[in-house]
């Protein structure tokens, strides 16, 4: 089957933003304004607006979702309640592999959102469908990826963007708490929470919006307009890859268990049953082989370690790198990836093969800033 | 830009494509004077790259052959080579890229020029593109 990319519904206002669009699982959209750096960097000084309307939305309804949702995912939800976020919380196969990580949002005790990964759209939702049926309960999904827009507002300048945009309350919200329904530029967006993906969110200095296409589109020239810097996907993940956050597909995936992944923010290991969870303790007891680990490398090496590079120790191969980027707050190049759990180092020196030329690095754990 | 050089405009993006220089096939411009060669990356190398971070040059008065890979360009988001165009010796490269090497995204016929190389023999312009030639080959990727 022939497979084109789809757009996301905000490309025509981020073009005359000065995006330069590529492509990202499927989707074309902004992957940087003419410097990814700057972008960075004003994220983590000033802030900045991100389209992140290629992330899949599914609205999900039904009367027992606690119930359901609860066997599905891997974090525990009996304290989650309306108006706040969970996540990211893991789908696992039987065998506690990821299917994906997610971010559900308790818009009532009938209907949930779920917000997933842009590689992972048509797969979580048949994942979903699936279980519930096994399960005998009765839930309807709604993809409304294509007529919503997904904002996210980043950087500690975030709160006045916020206010310039008249979204009264927001600053009373928590981290991981939304509002449903609120009024944005005068008008109802879905919603409006305190999150995001950058490591901001963590100092409570992320927003991200929800809301139609059209009203998105009105945000995001308000949001340019009240002082925020038109962001894209490559700051997006350096951003990510300092504050160590897994990206699916990349860094984790069906070839990975969450132990090795160490992704606890997704668990609560004293959970009972929930699907997975007898091989999920089963590995927590037993152990793992591999544990994923940051790297830093040197100053002045200027090239970045990418997925598939070697990790050496005195020249045996140890591991592999997941994920690299060029961190401008670091000033240096910094990566993600595996290492043997009988080399796992942390605090101490391997070297990294980057196309046929080993660097030194050293092994940390997250976050790297 | 001047009025001759070619706005290719795609869903993608727009791309420029100089008059007066020749392409290649891997995405490379060159400029014959003097019998010497100077090579670069397109506008629509450059706008597939992104970001330039890292640029690793050859050393001068280093050997080259035809196809040859000479540069190491790195980007935010990947990396890739640029090919000697002929068989030769490299006379000179762009130091300034070492430590501004986005001037390749800011000015890639200009200012980002990569290396100087002196042919070992006469270059036959029939091997490589004209401006129109390229244009077309971006337009055909694209739609």
């Amino acid at each position: 089957m022939l497979k084109t990319a789809r757009e996301t519904p905000l490309l025509e206002t981020l073009r005359k933003y000065g995006a330069s669009v590529g492509e990202f699982a499927g989707w074309i959209t902004a992957m940087d304004y003419g410097n990814p750096l700057e972008e960075h960097m004003a994220t983590r000084n000033s802030v900045t607006v991100f389209d992140v309307s290629h992330m899949g939305r599914y609205l999900i309804r039904g009367d027992n979702i606690f119930e359901f949702f609860q066997k599905l995912v891997s974090k525990d939800l009996s304290k989650f309640k309306e108006g706040r976020m969970s996540g990211p919380v893991l789908l696992l196969n039987e065998n506690a592999y990821i299917i994906d990580d997610v971010m559900l949002y308790y818009l009532s005790d009938t209907e949930w959102l779920a917000v997933v990964n842009a590689p992972n759209i048509e797969k979580d939702r048949a994942w979903m469908l699936k279980w519930a049926k096994e399960w005998g309960y009765s839930i309807t999904i709604e993809d409304i990826t294509l007529s919503t827009a997904l904002i996210a507002i980043q950087g500690p300048r975030a709160p006045e963007v916020i206010e310039k945009l008249g979204v009264k309350e927001a600053e009373s919200l928590s981290i991981l708490e939304f509002l449903h329904r609120p009024s944005a530029l005068g008008e109802e967006a879905i919603l409006v929470s305190r999150s995001g993906w950058t490591g901001e969110e963590v100092r409570s200095y992320g927003y991200e919006i929800m809301t139609t296409v059209k009203h998105g589109k009105h945000i995001f020239e308000a949001a340019v307009k009240a002082g925020a810097k038109p962001a894209g996907l490559i700051a997006r993940d350096s951003l990510r890859l300092e504050m160590g956050y897994p990206l699916i597909g990349v860094d984790i995936g069906n070839d990975v268990n969450p132990i090795e992944a160490r992704y606890w923010m997704a668990l609560s290991l004293k959970k009972r049953g929930f699907l997975g969870e007898e091989a999920l303790r089963r590995i927590y007891r037993e152990g793992v082989s591999k544990f994923r680990v940051a790297f830093k490398l040197k100053k002045g090496v200027r090239r970045i370690p990418r997925h598939g590079n070697n990790v050496l120790i005195d020249g045996k191969v140890v591991g592999y790198v997941t994920s690299g980027a060029y961190s401008p707050v670091l000033g240096r190049s910094i990566g993600m990836g595996y290492i043997e759990a009988t080399h796992s180092y942390i605090g101490f020196k391997v070297t990294i093969d980057i196309r046929g030329k080993t660097y030194e690095a050293k092994i940390l754990d997250f976050p790297l800033i | 830009m001047s009025a001759e050089d070619i706005l290719v405009k795609t869903k993608l993006g727009e791309y420029l494509v100089k008059k007066g220089l020749l392409y290649t096939e891997s995405d490379e411009w060159i400029k014959v004077q003097d019998s010497t060669i100077t090579l670069g990356i397109t506008d629509y190398a450059q706008k597939k790259l992104k970001y330039v971070v890292n640029v690793e040059l050859p050393e001068p008065g280093r050997s080259v052959n035809a196809g040859e890979p000479i540069v190491t360009l790195e980007s935010v988001k990947s990396v890739a080579d640029a090919y000697s165009p002929c068989s030769g010796e490299v006379l000179e490269v762009n130091e300034e890229l070492y430590d501004t090497p986005d001037l390749i995204n800011k000015d890639p016929y200009g200012a980002g020029w990569l290396v100087k190389i002196k042919p070992a023999e006469p270059i036959d312009e029939s091997k490589f593109l004209s401006p129109e030639a390229y244009a077309e080959k971006i337009r055909a990727k694209e739609e």
